[in-house]
């Protein structure tokens, strides 16, 4: 049982960084405070999800229960080593590695992917169960170890902005069916970015480098200031044979003049990676040597956009007003994010107090679109209640023949208790 | 916990030796004791001082938690151990000895490959191709975390390795690995190079105080005499 003492409440509210920084502490103190589990507490809980869930079946979504025992060579590939490194894995008898989720969306994709090995089949999900996380804190009230999602996955829209209001909206109406009033939305588009970058003339590995680097800014600017840097895109350590190779030549070509290179240099190659892959690179950087640099008013372009904030009903009017000097199009994607929002009033969310942040995602990195968070002035921006997106690539990364467009949300159930007892003490 | 300062020694190999070689430098003669097994220790004319002999990766743990007072240990083992590495422990003196570089090493035929940032580029590219993301083979696994997050790489796997962590990427089990070297010849040999900017950590073994375990002034007192005996040799 935790206590409601105000020092609990205070470390609950304190804002936290990326990585937190662990509480020095001895053997002999007593455990963290974790989640109540006291019988009121389950009560309630077990109330709230049950409400939750009504919310989302009655709009059509199935219940489904995926594994808590989960492969983790597949799930751990997908979500990357951040996640990885929160994920309690283990070894079965067998000697298979296996790991406790720490989210359902995986597991939702897997499940469907089961039911339907081609994956591109409409179908729309809704759970409610435990996912675990390490703390590396230990955790406590609203960053628990242990803690329960409610959520929806929606698989294979025909129209994919309208599943995302759709979703979002959804989203809200279980949270406002809960009894939270009082919350702010973010959101954000991946969409917009990569639209951005494609109308920008550029090769398309240096669009491909952006896009990989968005999620992290210090990369991202690094990365950026090397595209705008003829010194910096020199080809100085491809080996000549390389650099002088006619564009165009067969692949045949270039492996075999660095197979000749290394071995004239007594390298040997070992491992997985194939002649193949290092050559596609060194000729990737000879090619950015023979390239123009991006100009600096595209480079500062990109910036500002990928720093722009605003109410979101007026961010389409800030970012056509960002790129017109440039006379780039970007119609299709803005006349997207647009409707979107059109869709999202037409389905009676408020959008009046919504924030706009280009440079907003959850920092799971399997988004590709629409980006969202709900969060609680009761707990901050650190601890959002809900959050979710579009994720066109993850199916096909857990195994799908194609990519299946598909979009989701949860909500952290615990931190939505917090809020509404806070709500009305 | 005892009343007495409880100092942490290497139980086996090198390392061994070398601390006793440096404590007998100073004048201080471990003399092994009781039914431990061997296990436990003093030091003549330190009558406050108890050795225990355990392995150099528990005397890290140790100190993190505060089991003992005073251990000597490689940096590597102690950052390994504990994120927090600062807060929990004070480094008083290195040893001089058990040098050991914590390293980023590729494939030397990588030659596209001579950075970090390079790697993260590699990473895009290998996902592309294998279907799965590039894995690294370490011991090491929170010092890879933290270095490889510091330096913007994310799109890789670790993979746990226990031993012969250099002969990885040829068995097919990862496709670059992070390790120690001490003169780069076991990497060499295995066709692997170090990054321009890959060296994660410089680390020797270090005598150093946990600041969780149970002080008292008369402990400190035998901290600072036994420290002072060594910088004196």
């Amino acid at each position: 049982m935790v206590p409601r003492v105000p020092a609990l409440r205070a470390a609950a509210r304190r804002s936290r960084a990326a990585i937190p920084s662990p509480r020095a502490r001895g053997e002999g103190e007593p455990p963290d405070p974790m989640p109540a589990e006291a019988a009121r507490e389950v009560e309630a809980l077990e109330a709230q999800a049950q409400r939750l869930m009504g919310t989302f079946m009655r709009a059509g979504y199935e219940q489904i229960a995926p594994a808590i025992i989960q492969p983790a060579g597949l799930f751990l590939d997908v979500v990357g080593e951040e996640l990885r490194a929160r994920t309690y894995v283990f070894t079965d008898p067998d000697g298979e590695e296996l790991c406790l989720r720490p989210d359902l969306t995986v597991p939702t994709c897997r499940l469907h992917l089961e039911r339907h090995p081609h994956g591109n089949v409409r179908a729309r999900y809704c759970y409610s169960g435990p996912a675990f996380r390490y703390q590396a804190a230990g955790g406590d009230r609203t960053h628990p170890r242990e803690f329960r999602q409610a959520g929806i996955e929606s698989f294979a829209a025909a129209d994919p902005d309208q599943d995302d209001a759709a979703v979002l909206a959804l989203t809200i109406q279980a949270l406002r069916e809960a009894g939270l009033d009082d919350f702010q939305i973010r959101i954000g588009d991946l969409g917009l970015f990569g639209a951005l970058l494609k109308a920008v003339p550029m090769p398309a590995r240096w669009r491909r480098q952006l896009r990989h680097h968005f999620w992290r800014p210090e990369a991202f600017r690094a990365e950026l200031a090397r595209l705008t840097s003829k010194a910096a895109l020199e080809a100085r350590n491809v080996p000549p044979e390389l650099v002088e190779l006619p564009e165009g030549s067969p692949p045949e070509e270039a492996q075999l003049r660095l197979e000749a290179y290394l071995e004239r240099s007594g390298l040997e190659l070992v491992g997985t990676r194939t002649l193949a892959e290092i050559a596609e690179r060194l000729l990737s950087e000879a090619a950015d040597a023979r390239e123009t640099p991006l100009g600096p008013d595209i480079a500062a372009l990109i910036e500002s956009y990928a720093a722009a904030e605003a109410p979101a009903r007026e961010a389409a009017a800030r970012l056509e007003a960002l790129i017109r000097p440039h006379r780039l199009d970007l119609a299709a994607a803005l006349g997207a994010f647009k409707r979107r929002l059109a869709l999202l009033e037409d389905a009676g969310v408020d959008m009046g107090a919504a924030t706009f942040a280009a440079e907003f995602g959850r920092d799971l990195e399997y988004y590709t679109g629409f980006v969202f968070e709900i969060v609680s002035p009761r707990l901050g921006p650190a601890s959002p209640i809900a959050g979710g997106g579009r994720y066109d690539e993850l199916m096909a990364d857990v195994g799908a023949p194609t990519p299946v467009p598909a979009v989701g949300s949860c909500i952290h159930t615990e931190r939505l208790l917090a809020a509404l007892e806070r709500e009305r003490p | 916990m005892s009343d007495r300062l409880v100092l942490a020694l290497p139980s086996k190999g090198r390392l061994m030796e070398q601390c006793s070689d440096m404590l007998a430098r100073a004048g201080l003669v471990v003399g092994k004791s009781g039914s431990a097994r061997g296990y436990k220790g003093e030091i003549a004319g330190l009558p406050l001082v108890e050795v225990n002999f355990v392995s150099a990766s528990e005397i890290a743990q140790f100190l993190k938690t505060g089991a003992v007072h005073v251990g000597i240990t490689g940096e590597d083992l102690l950052r390994e151990a504990m994120a927090d590495c600062d807060e929990r422990v004070t480094f008083l003196r290195p040893c001089g000895f058990g040098h050991a570089d914590v390293v980023v090493a590729v494939p030397a035929a990588w030659i596209d490959v001579r950075r970090m940032a390079d790697l993260e580029e590699m990473a895009i590219g290998f996902r592309r191709v294998h279907g799965r993301r590039v894995r690294v083979a370490t011991k090491y696994m929170n010092l890879t975390r933290r270095f490889f997050a510091q330096k913007g790489v994310t799109g890789y796997r670790i993979v746990e390795s226990l031993g012969a962590t250099e002969g990885a990427p040829a068995a097919h089990l990862a496709e670059l690995i992070v390790d120690i070297t001490t003169t780069g010849a076991t990497l060499r040999a295995n066709g692997l190079k170090v990054l321009d900017d890959g060296v994660i950590l410089e680390s020797q073994a270090n005598l150093v105080s946990s600041k969780l375990a149970a002080w008292s002034p008369a402990l400190r007192e035998a901290e600072r005499e036994l420290l002072a005996r060594l910088a004196a040799a």
